[in-house]
């Protein structure tokens, strides 16, 4: 009676969860469109008609859809981060299971405004049925298998089983998949849910599905010509309203149905298809295109000023074609001069500025590496420019030029032609190597974390496991790269010139933290939209290549997460300091997402120029569109704006990192990472709210018992 | 990890004086120490031993090159470093969070704290381990430290005069391992204040823990008055209320440590837990004809002993109210044995004292594998899902646990202690958790002085069960972050409290072993009084005893103290316990006595308000037991994190930055605007009860 006082209770505390937020029925209308999140309450309650509760999700969520209200997942993580990669269980269950007594089990293929069937995802704008197969069982690794409805659009896999109580439900945006492989053959597989196909997914994750196996003496009465046309004829009977005609062609092709549709959805680049994100058509509050306009944030900087220049030698993309169109170089260097630079490094990526002290006018810039070559070629003109950088920066007679790779490779690189600087060359400045490993080394290290955490963990060897992908020791060498450029430029006041071989990948992830960890400005929502257009967007990160965005070569050696290893370090970096970013994890997760899926134009392409080419901005959405609207969902409420002046230095020991598991281990029910705490804070700020409202009326109440005694008192007076 | 203001950076800010500068100068200098004499600070009671002048110490892994100058003491209770340089922040903050603080400085260091001490030699990376009767050379160029929280501290006599080395260095060797408990500074002559915690020593603690947990048929056997029965045990134990004392007596005999079976906790549904220990395999401990004993006769005792074991398990089988049969859980088998711990823990040490950067980074790059073959996880693992069966064995099945473990001392501890938290809310309260630790651990008897080494004999008996169970907490904590009322930073802070041999509680083999020692010193000293504090007095206490500090002043003290309490009390609990109070209605039945918003309430005054030093009322009678909130802890090792707090808490890491300004608080400032908050949340509420109150008196 003491002790109890509702200790464990937790009841009251999911008030503040503000997912599935009810959708606004009807679905043309994209007007002012984009739910707020406010709304609160789980989905559609289980009514009767389930067809008013849920159309078309016109809102920001974006197919986060029916996220479950049940609160299997954190509290108060956005939708967003769930969407592009849903795994849960639905709330739902009742109406489901009514719908599939009624027997409507068929095929509905409607764009545009249409009716749902429980067992179809709430689709975005832009994106409509392409098929269902029904009976098809999904090999969960955790939970076992379940049998359901698998759909697939033009935008994502969706699997639904009524079989549990919430409804399972799966959905998987298809720019995520990285590879579709048949299981089994029709007639040679034995064994229950042997055939089948397998889906291996980039965000670290396989998926297995089981299909009903072929009767042998059915499928060969049927001809090829049949099965291909199933799809479209059932297209064509469901428009017409004649239901329920062919259920055995169906079941029996259900696979290759399913595949081929996978097949071309998920890699539309190798079937020249549009992407995903050319049909999405959300319109949303926030612009999210103008987040980054390369002058203003050069201006935020200070510049232009007496030492530094803005260019637009570039404008047309000729001089450096993976370059932005505008530069911030040293005033003392001409146009001319830029040229001859840019002929002595690679793909003519000349150093250009990426930061600048707001003090003490110390910088960071970017390049790609020298073209000194076997013979050790030198040019005056590279040689002067560096220098013009250094003196560009007052307080400093010493320039550090980090080279990102280990010197083994740098020495390499000689035999094709690159190099680094040699310290005769040129003069004060002092070469460092920080020995991070190129692309492939890291794409081995990210198929061995995955092994490792997908879809068991060997508890036993689990630490040791771990350290041999030598995720987080990569993670620490570009973590402490990061750290000795921002300590060079802020604790030395002296200029940094960093490269690698091309200047787009580990010198991406060196300039971005750097700046991250110098400059608060990158730590604000807007700031980090910022960071992410200018340094790996807008100079080049071949986002496309390193992602392979819907293309089927799967063993593409051009492939490699190191866009993933920055976010991972930011996420590092964050757990040190809870307090002085704006944003969550949350973001970071879904920045990730929608990497991979397609949905927006943000990631696609190579480098600006193509982006300019193919149209982007105007023809595709913005991934800040849907952030910038959607703030709330993604704010720290620790974060402590004062901080913004504050410049961190991280801890980069091993035992200072630790593994990101609610990303890479997010698909495991078993590994349930501890409760945030800033979701906690929320919790607090929300009870203390409940708390003071509920002493408000108690005060009320009080008064007007009060002034209810007092008249009585007046009244006996006169 | 630090981050700093760019506006105001303390760049002439110097703590570290070069000893390349000391080099430039004549050999005799340091001039911070030139004016007058220095002394340490001395509690009642303790005496200066040894002193040396113009002592450099360095900070771990701060590059050999920087130390900071001073004079070192050795006392009869510390090693005392006296400067008047400023402090590093990170020690300060640590020192800060120590249940010792006010017994210490911050650059003190408890006698019974050290560990190891090295002998180390300027330019060589060559250490010699000092055992406590080695031979010193005529000159001692510098010491290091090993403490037993895995802090290495290394003082260099490159400038202290001939002959003041060798001395201190004798003197520390000699006093840091003391043949016996005895010769450890035990009482400072002042009494503890009261804290309310029972020390089980007295029938009616047992009597009221019965009532609590209402367990039926068990009764309190005062027939160890004399520890005569057992010595290991208090005076009074609970058995199975059919057992007579003679009986008990003669069962005694048969167990090892002659430990019969006791009651330490019981359920509700009528299942209690029984700590057991294993039957003596040979009785030689009490028979001394053994070697002569023919094997019919061995044969014979065995049985006999076998029947003992048996007639006990039946009649803690007829003590169920529904006769179900009680599980027995063979700890000697399921878990590792202390040897095991030991060296587990050696690896552990080994990989958290590294002696300089180079070795850190080479030892960084295998943390993780090196974490993972001392095998110290899968020992935490192992202890939580014995823990974890032993509980749902009572919760759901109803049925009595009898661990049994060869003395019953040690793992059986820790399991008990464990299924205690993950069953019962009231041990999960500071209060109870005292009680807890008291009663398994304390008086129970768990050897504290041999297994954490408080003196010099038998080293091979050392073993950090204590270390184990707090890591077990800690990782339940870990994983139900708002279940415990107190923080990990509590359990670490005990961890080291168990190392300072004032803290009266984890100092001694038993109870009984504490008396003979309190009666020694009296002996010794019969003039004054000897005064053993419990570590729970912390909480109560008001008195700083090294009033001879600058910031000794009592109020410094308290916000100390206060920094400290938000520190070891979990915010988390606290805000649920407010979320309780959000139901409707309830903050209309705050002075309701009865209702449970008033008892919430009145927790709530203990932790967050003025009502008294204690975080909870010390006379109020405990709460029954409820046993529906039990917690379920996830055993997968991938589940548990290493507790970098505890082990890695005093390595900064070698950094590459030149700005050096260690924080800790990343994670406390976190906590700091909660605490804000849940702080307005407690004024808010408590004037509008003021208001009703004056109201309500007007009416």
């Amino acid at each position: 009676m003491f002790s109890g006082g509702g200790i464990e209770k937790r009841g009251i505390s999911k008030a503040v969860n503000k997912r599935s937020s009810s959708r606004r029925s009807s679905s043309s209308s994209t007007g002012s469109g984009s739910t707020s999140g406010s709304s609160s309450g789980s989905g559609s309650s289980s009514g009767s008609s389930s067809e008013s509760g849920r159309s078309n999700n016109s809102g920001s969520s974006s197919g986060s859809g029916s996220g479950s209200g049940s609160g299997s997942t954190p509290l108060g993580s956005p939708p967003h981060v769930q969407m592009a990669s849903h795994e849960s269980l639905n709330s739902e269950s009742k109406s489901s299971s009514l719908n599939s007594k009624l027997g409507h089990e068929s095929l509905t293929v409607r764009e545009g405004t249409r009716t749902l069937r429980p067992d179809e995802p709430t689709l975005v704008p832009g994106e409509h049925m392409e098929g269902t197969a029904r009976e098809v069982t999904y090999l969960c690794p955790y939970t076992g298998p379940k049998k359901g409805t698998l759909s697939v659009t033009n935008y994502r896999l969706y699997f639904r089983s009524p079989e549990t109580d919430p409804p399972f439900e799966l959905e998987v945006p298809l720019g995520v998949v990285s590879r579709i492989e048949k299981v089994g053959g029709a007639n040679t597989s034995r064994g229950e849910n042997s055939y089948g196909i397998e889906i291996f997914c980039k965000d670290i994750r396989n998926l297995r599905f089981a299909h009903k196996q072929t009767d042998p003496l059915y499928s060969s009465q049927h001809n090829r010509e049949t099965n291909m046309t199933v799809f479209r004829r059932f297209r064509i009977l469901q428009n017409f309203g004649v239901f329920g005609s062919g259920p055995i062609y169906q079941e029996n092709h259900s696979r290759r149905m399913v595949t081929e549709k996978l097949l071309q959805y998920a890699f539309p680049a190798s079937h020249k298809l549009p992407f995903f994100a050319f049909e999405y058509c959300e319109q949303y509050p926030e612009n999210g295109w103008t987040v980054y306009e390369p002058i203003a944030e050069l201006k935020r900087q200070g510049l232009p000023n007496e030492s530094w220049r803005i260019t637009r030698i570039n404008e047309d993309y000729e001089l450096c074609e993976t370059y932005p169109a505008v530069w911030a170089v040293p005033a003392a260097a001409s146009d001319t001069d830029l040229r001859n630079v840019a002929a002595f490094r690679s793909r003519g990526r000349i150093p250009v500025l990426s930061w600048i002290h707001p003090e003490s006018q110390a910088t960071i810039t970017r390049c790609a590496q020298p073209l000194v070559g076997v013979s050790g070629k030198r040019s005056r003109d590279d040689e002067a420019y560096i220098q013009h950088i250094m003196d560009a920066n007052a307080q400093s007679h010493k320039i550090f030029i980090m080279d990102a790779r280990p010197s083994v490779n740098a020495v390499a690189n000689k035999a094709r032609g690159g190099g680094y600087e040699s310290e005769d060359a040129y003069q004060n400045a002092e070469v460092q190597f920080l020995d991070i490993h190129n692309i492939h080394v890291m794409r081995e290290s990210l198929r061995k974390l995955q092994e490792v955490c997908y879809p068991h963990i060997d508890n036993a060897h689990w630490l040791s496991n771990l350290e041999a992908t030598h995720w987080l020791d990569h993670i620490r060498c570009v973590l402490s790269g990061a750290l000795r450029i921002a300590d060079k430029v802020e604790s030395h006041k002296t200029s940094v010139v960093v490269h690698c071989s091309d200047g787009w990948d580990r010198t991406a992830q060196l300039t971005a933290l750097a700046m991250l960890m110098l400059d608060g400005y990158y730590r604000t929502i807007p700031g980090f939209a910022v960071l992410i257009e200018k340094e790996w967007l807008s100079f080049g990160h071949k986002f496309a290549q390193r992602i392979g965005h819907g293309d089927d070569r799967h063993q593409d050696e051009d492939r490699s997460p190191v866009f993933l290893q920055f976010v991972d370090c930011v996420c590092q970096v964050m757990k040190q300091f809870p307090h002085a970013f704006q944003f969550t994890e949350d973001l970071l997760i879904t920045v990730l997402d929608h990497l991979y899926s397609c949905l927006f134009g943000t990631f696609l392409y190579n480098s600006e120029r193509e982006r300019m080419e193919k149209e982007v901005k105007t023809k595709t959405v913005s991934l800040w569109s849907l952030i910038l609207s959607n703030p709330s969902d993604f704010e720290n409420p620790l974060y402590n704006p004062a901080t913004r002046h504050h410049v961190l230095f991280p801890l980069t020991s091993m035992r200072h990192l630790c593994l990101w598991d609610k990303y890479y281990c997010r698909w495991n029910p078993s590994m349930r990472p501890q409760e945030p705490v800033h979701i906690r804070f929320k919790e607090l700020l929300h009870v203390k709210g409940q708390l003071e409202r509920r002493v408000d009326e108690l005060r009320r109440e009080l008064a007007a018992r009060q002034t209810h005694d007092s008249p009585r008192v007046t009244s006996a007076i006169v | 990890m630090h981050s700093y203001r760019r506006s105001t950076r303390p760049s002439s800010f110097k703590t570290y004086v070069d000893i390349v500068e000391f080099e430039e100068r004549p050999v005799d200098v340091p001039e911070e120490v030139d004016n007058g004499k220095v002394e340490p600070n001395l509690l009642p009671g303790e005496i200066k031993i040894a002193e040396a002048n113009n002592v450099l110490k360095f900070a771990p892994l701060k590059t050999n090159k920087t130390g900071i100058s001073g004079t070192l003491f050795v006392t009869n209770f510390k090693v005392s470093f006296v400067t008047s340089l400023p402090v590093d922040s990170k020690e300060a903050e640590l020192h800060e969070r120590s249940l010792q603080s006010h017994y210490l400085g911050v650059h003190d260091v408890c006698l019974s704290e050290v560990d190891l001490v090295y002998q180390i030699s300027e330019g060589s990376t060559k250490k010699k381990r000092l055992l406590y009767n080695a031979p010193l050379p005529a000159r001692v160029s510098g010491l290091q430290l090993v403490l037993k929280n895995l802090r290495v501290i290394n003082f260099s006599f490159k400038f202290t005069p001939a002959g003041e080395d060798v001395r201190i260095g004798q003197a520390l060797l000699h006093h840091a391992f003391p043949p016996s408990i005895d010769h450890l500074f035990l009482s400072c002559g002042h009494p503890s204040p009261f804290t309310g915690i029972p020390e089980f020593c007295l029938a009616q603690d047992w009597e009221k823990e019965l009532q609590r947990t209402r367990c039926p048929n068990w009764r309190v056997s005062k027939h160890n008055e004399f520890f005569n029965l057992c010595s290991s045990l208090p005076t009074v134990v609970v058995v199975p209320r059919d057992l007579l004392d003679a009986q008990l007596e003669q069962a005694a005999q048969h167990f090892q440590g002659t430990r019969p079976p006791v009651w330490c906790w019981g359920a509700l549904g009528g299942a209690a837990l029984v700590r057991m220990a294993q039957i003596s395999p040979n009785i030689s401990d009490k028979i001394s004809v053994t070697k002569s004993m023919g094997t019919l006769q061995r044969r014979k005792l065995e049985e006999e002993s076998q029947q003992q074991e048996n007639r006990m398990m039946g009649l803690v089988h007829r003590c169920h109210p529904k006769k179900l049969q009680p599980t027995i859980i063979d700890l000697d088998q399921k878990l590792p044995s202390l040897k095991d711990l030991q060296i587990s823990y050696i690896k552990l040490r080994e990989l958290h004292t590294p002696d300089d950067p180079t070795q850190f980074w080479e030892q960084d790059r295998h943390y993780f594998s090196r974490w993972e073959s001392s095998r110290w996880l899968s020992y935490v693992s192992k202890c939580l899902e014995v823990a974890q069966n032993a509980a749902s064995a009572i919760a759901h099945h109803n049925s009595s646990v009898i661990l049994q473990e060869s003395e019953g001392r040690d793992m059986s501890a820790v399991i008990s202690s464990l299924v205690q938290l993950l069953l019962d809310p009231q041990v999960r309260t500071l209060r109870g958790f005292h009680s807890l630790i008291q009663k398994e651990w304390v008086t129970l008897g768990h050897s504290f002085c041999l297994r954490l080494g408080h003196t010099r004999n038998q080293p091979e008996e050392q073993s950090p069960v204590w270390l184990l169970f707090l890591d077990c907490v800690h990782q339940l904590s870990l994983q139900h972050h708002a279940a415990l009322e107190f923080t990990s930073e509590y359990l670490l802070a005990l961890w080291h409290a168990s190392h300072c041999s004032l803290h009266s509680s984890f100092m001694f083999n038993s109870v009984n072993a504490k008396y003979s020692a309190t009666a020694v010193l009296q002996r010794e000293n019969p003039q004054q009084p000897v005064y053993l504090r419990p570590v729970w007095s912390w909480w109560a206490e008001d008195h700083d005893w090294l009033g001879g500090e600058q910031n000794g002043s009592s109020e410094s003290v308290k916000g100390r103290r206060s920094a400290a309490r938000d520190l070891f009390l979990n915010v988390h609990y606290i805000q649920n316990l407010m979320e309780s109070l959000a139901v409707s209605g309830a903050l209309g039945r705050l002075r309701d006595p009865v209702s449970s918003a008033h008892h919430t309430w009145h927790r709530i005054q203990y932790l967050l308000g003025d009502s008294g030093p204690l975080p909870y009322d010390p006379n109020a009678p405990v709460g029954p037991l409820q046993i529906d909130a039990s917690l379920r802890v996830d055993v997968a090792l991938s589940s548990l994190k290493p507790w970098h707090e505890c082990f890695s808490g005093w390595i900064s890491e070698p950094s590459v930055t030149i700005n050096e300004i260690d924080s800790l608080s990343r994670q406390s400032t976190t906590t700091v605007q909660h605490w804000e908050h849940v702080r307005q949340i407690y004024y808010t509420i408590k004037s509008h009860l003021s208001e009703t109150l004056t109201n309500g008196v007007a009416e």
